[in-house]
């Protein structure tokens, strides 16, 4: 079989990095590689599943970090992302990252599908990637550095301000399991540990500028479709709040009617002191502009800086949802300054906002219960809303220092098994990872991509089954689930192949669409069945299940045995899995998976699934 | 700032009210007396002859950015791009949006100067770059252009606006699209919530162009900064040093 070259949306080369030799080559991918696996998440998938045998370690040095822009990105299509994927050394699984801003579009405009990037350096290095020129530039005087000064530093020596990074902070370069990509100053890929496995290869960041432009088979028609998106983006009402509030606006919201905002490690979802941190109180005190990413009408990001107090002229980014939720609400804070300090400093040393939130909360929980005490955390006495303790806490996690910074740095699952004494009941994550701002007893549809999504307790993959699908093609295509997805309702699917078809030069149908998004998903399944994931690893934590709200508006919920059930029995289905949650043959086969017939049988046969 | 004044009168258009008849005369006065004081208009003048003498259009002449409502979206590169060469293509987008140190964005545009200083250096006769009458968009001759080898109007201009087309080492003038700038229409377009667009386009430039376009990118950029982020109400701006510590 001839296998041919993209004929639009794509160049048909992926760049391949390998750290250990400083080398570097075009990797050709066909066009029937993108059909099925589109790109960005997907792409990185397929690498996965058919370059990883199961139990890779996932921090050996051929393991890899691909970072995939899809065929949209660089396009008139409006808001692109880009996706940092790759197997977790936090969890063991398949895992992606999407980030926004501009890094995506310019690998697309230096003429690249995305890069791959492999081994590892004797010394830190950083990339500087124009166009087809790669040059390793020595790390060593930035090693060390937060993300801003890095991403400064580097900026510097590209000289030239449009060149776009991606950076790693000390927490990655300390290999904490959590750090995360820091994507132009204030944007996160972060959740899958993708800032330790870039620390473990000694890669500090890279820099990526381009002057191309991405082919398209059919433009008047592609620019049609393109026009249409871009203009419902613009003019959906529904999606005039984010505009104006970011999603810190959904603080508030949750709070007062859907009863889903993280409270104190998930003890409670009603919160009133979020009028002191929530959207509102940013609009008056912090924020000052609105930024967007790639031709985004929708400029989500909001960016501040504080007025008063010891922190005074700190430039920041947020509250996001998450971010405002994790470092918020779920630490009881009401100092609205301090909650900002600890979110920019999780930026600046690259780390996880969100685990860190769940890992804080975790602790102070279990300072509260007697679980742990001041002499297991070098004295420090984590209390609600003392943010001074907390920002020193996360010092310490950063750092690995002491007694609190080796124990905290691990994780809450790694943590529980750790501490025992019935800690486990506390520690809120799935499959290895934290859970986001959103409790799924007051807002149950976010229960699916918390236990069916494939990277663990993520708030990013769906929030049904259908929902699942269509992450799974965003992630891949690397839009944004805001403006270049929700915000298209029932047209999603009509615009998304509307676009792709004269793009590419593809004849994909929306049946296509939806089977392209359970291709996908299969093929991370595929990977996690391998590793020993199944129906008994899609549930929510024991929390959840048993304790219910005890007060807000959903007051008694709780997340119950048949919820869990009705919604892996809908997915499984809807996918083709059978009732273990394991891809069956025939499913396989008919998504043109039969690479993996054997590995999944090899996995049934040593797990007794 | 100017804003989109339809109702101030174009001077070929012949507003009779008595209002629209001084402003027109003094518009009138004050570009003779520009004609008089600045100097690199000669050929400018006479290119204006040859053109033809009312356009039927509302041919915009000047761009205007409100940098400070810039979002950083990029929809008038693209826009650009899109115009002049049918695809997404920044690297030959004649507008830019500058990131300065990751917090601001500054929109790089062409102001259109009344002295068109890239004009004056322009080594070559007849000169290459010059612009059109009716709608002062900058027009590139490709064929007389030295490229590389000069790039004497990237030098020449205060507001580093000029960029180097990838493919041709020529310059990227921005050409007004003929009077109707597809990125005014873009920036438009999708602004409005909480803010107004950044990228405006006028018939006439006041001489506020020339106010704006000695700024340089990165003194935009330090500027905006500064007026973004600290403007407190003692009219002090906490000290760098103490935002650093801060962070550790």
């Amino acid at each position: 079989m001839t296998m041919a070259a993209p004929k639009g949306g794509c160049f048909g080369k992926v760049l391949e990095i390998d750290l250990s030799k400083q080398t570097y080559r075009a990797r050709e991918v066909p066009d029937e590689i993108y059909q099925k696996a589109i790109g960005g998440n997907g792409l990185a998938a397929y690498f996965l599943t058919t370059e990883y045998k199961a139990h890779k370690d996932p921090l050996a040095e051929d393991a890899f970090i691909f970072i995939g822009p899809g065929p949209l990105n660089g396009t008139f299509c409006v808001s692109t992302r880009t996706s940092f994927a790759h197997m977790s050394p936090y969890t063991g699984l398949i895992s992606h990252a999407e980030t926004g801003a501009h890094f995506g579009n310019e690998i697309k405009w230096a003429g690249w599908d995305g890069i791959y990037i492999k081994g590892r350096s004797k010394k830190p290095v950083w990339l500087s990637i124009v166009d087809d020129k790669v040059e390793f530039k020595d790390a060593t005087k930035i090693w060390g550095k937060d993300t801003e000064a890095t991403h400064e530093a580097i900026t510097k020596e590209m000289n030239d301000p449009y060149a776009r990074t991606a950076v790693i902070g000390p927490a990655g370069e300390n290999q904490v399991p959590f750090s995360c990509v820091i994507v132009e100053r204030f944007r996160a890929a972060a959740r899958s540990g993708t800032g330790m496995l870039m620390g473990n290869k000694k890669l500090k960041g890279m820099a990526v500028r381009g002057s191309k432009a991405v082919p398209v088979v059919d433009n008047a028609k592609f620019m049609d479709m393109a026009n249409y998106a871009k203009k419902v983006a613009v003019d959906r009402e529904a999606w005039q709040g984010i505009k104006r509030w970011g999603t810190a606006g959904l603080l508030e919201l949750k709070h007062y009617k859907d009863g889903s905002l993280i409270t104190k490690n998930y003890q409670t979802t009603w919160y009133p002191d979020i009028i002191k941190i929530g959207g509102e109180e940013a609009n008056r005190k912090f924020w000052k502009r609105h930024v967007a990413c790639n031709h985004c009408p929708i400029h989500c990001l909001k960016l501040g800086v504080i007025r008063e107090g010891k922190y005074r002229g700190l430039i920041a980014e947020g509250p996001e949802y998450e971010s405002g939720g994790l470092l918020g609400s779920n630490l009881g804070m009401t100092d609205f300054n301090s909650m900002i300090a600890l979110i920019e400093y999780c930026d600046a040393m690259g780390i996880d906002n969100i685990s860190t939130g769940g890992v804080l909360g975790f602790t102070t929980e279990l300072v509260e219960r007697g679980m742990l005490k001041p002499a297991d955390l070098d004295g420090l006495k984590p209390k609600w809303g003392d943010g001074d303790t907390y920002m020193e806490l996360i010092r310490k996690m950063v750092y690995k220092e002491g007694k609190a910074g080796k124990l905290l740095s691990k994780g809450v699952k790694k943590m529980a098994a750790e501490i025992g004494k019935g800690s486990e009941l506390y520690a809120i994550q799935v499959k290895g990872k934290e859970l986001a701002a959103h409790d799924p007893r007051g807002d149950k549809a976010r229960a699916y991509s918390y236990a069916l999504g494939s990277c663990g307790g993520d708030h990013h993959e769906g929030a049904s089954t259908r929902g699942l699908v269509i992450f799974a093609m965003i992630n891949s295509l690397s839009t944004c689930s805001f403006a270049s997805a929700l915000i298209w309702g029932g047209e999603n699917a009509k615009i998304t192949v509307g676009m792709l078809n004269p793009l590419c030069g593809w004849n994909m149908t929306e049946d296509d669409y939806w089977n392209t998004g359970k291709r996908i998903l299969t093929m991370e399944r595929i990977f996690n069945v391998r590793e020993g994931i199944s129906r008994k690893d899609d549930g929510l934590p024991k929390r959840l299940m048993t304790e219910k709200l005890p007060a807000g508006p959903k007051k008694g919920a709780v997340f119950t045995e048949e919820d869990t059930k009705k919604m892996q029995d809908e997915f499984y289905s809807f996918l083709g899995w059978d009732a273990k949650g394991i891809p069956t043959e025939a499913t396989l086969k008919a998504l043109g998976l039969d690479y993996a017939i054997d590995d999944i049988a090899t996995a049934r046969r040593v797990y007794k699934l | 700032m100017e804003g989109k004044e339809k109702k101030v009168p174009d001077l070929f258009q012949k507003e009779t009210s008595r209002r629209g008849f001084l402003r027109g005369t003094a518009v009138a006065a004050g570009s003779a007396v520009t004609m008089v004081t600045i100097g690199g208009l000669a050929s400018r003048a006479a290119h204006a002859q040859a053109a033809p003498a009312a356009p039927k259009k509302d041919l915009m002449k000047y761009l205007f950015a409100e940098r400070e409502n810039c979002t950083g979206c990029r929809a008038c590169e693209y826009a650009c791009s899109v115009f002049h060469t049918g695809v997404v293509r920044p690297s030959v987008s004649r507008i830019h949006v500058m990131k300065y140190k990751d917090a601001i964005d500054v929109p790089v545009i062409c102001w259109h100067c009344d002295d068109a200083p890239c004009v004056a250096a322009c080594p070559t006769t007849p000169k290459s770059i010059l612009p059109d009458p009716n709608h002062n968009g900058m027009i590139l001759n490709e064929k007389t252009c030295l490229g590389r080898k000069c790039l004497k109007c990237m030098e020449a201009c205060p507001a580093q606006y000029v960029n180097v087309n990838p493919d041709t080492g020529q310059p990227l003038m921005c050409d007004m699209c003929a009077g109707e700038p597809a990125c005014v229409k873009a920036c438009s377009e999708q602004s409005g919530n909480p803010q107004g667009p950044c990228l405006m386009a006028n018939k006439l430039g006041f001489g506020v162009n020339l106010a704006f376009r000695d700024v340089t990118p990165n003194k935009a950029g330090a500027d905006l900064l500064d007026l973004t982020f600290y403007p407190n109400v003692d009219g002090k701006r906490p000290t760098p040093a103490k935002t650093k510590k801060a962070r550790r």
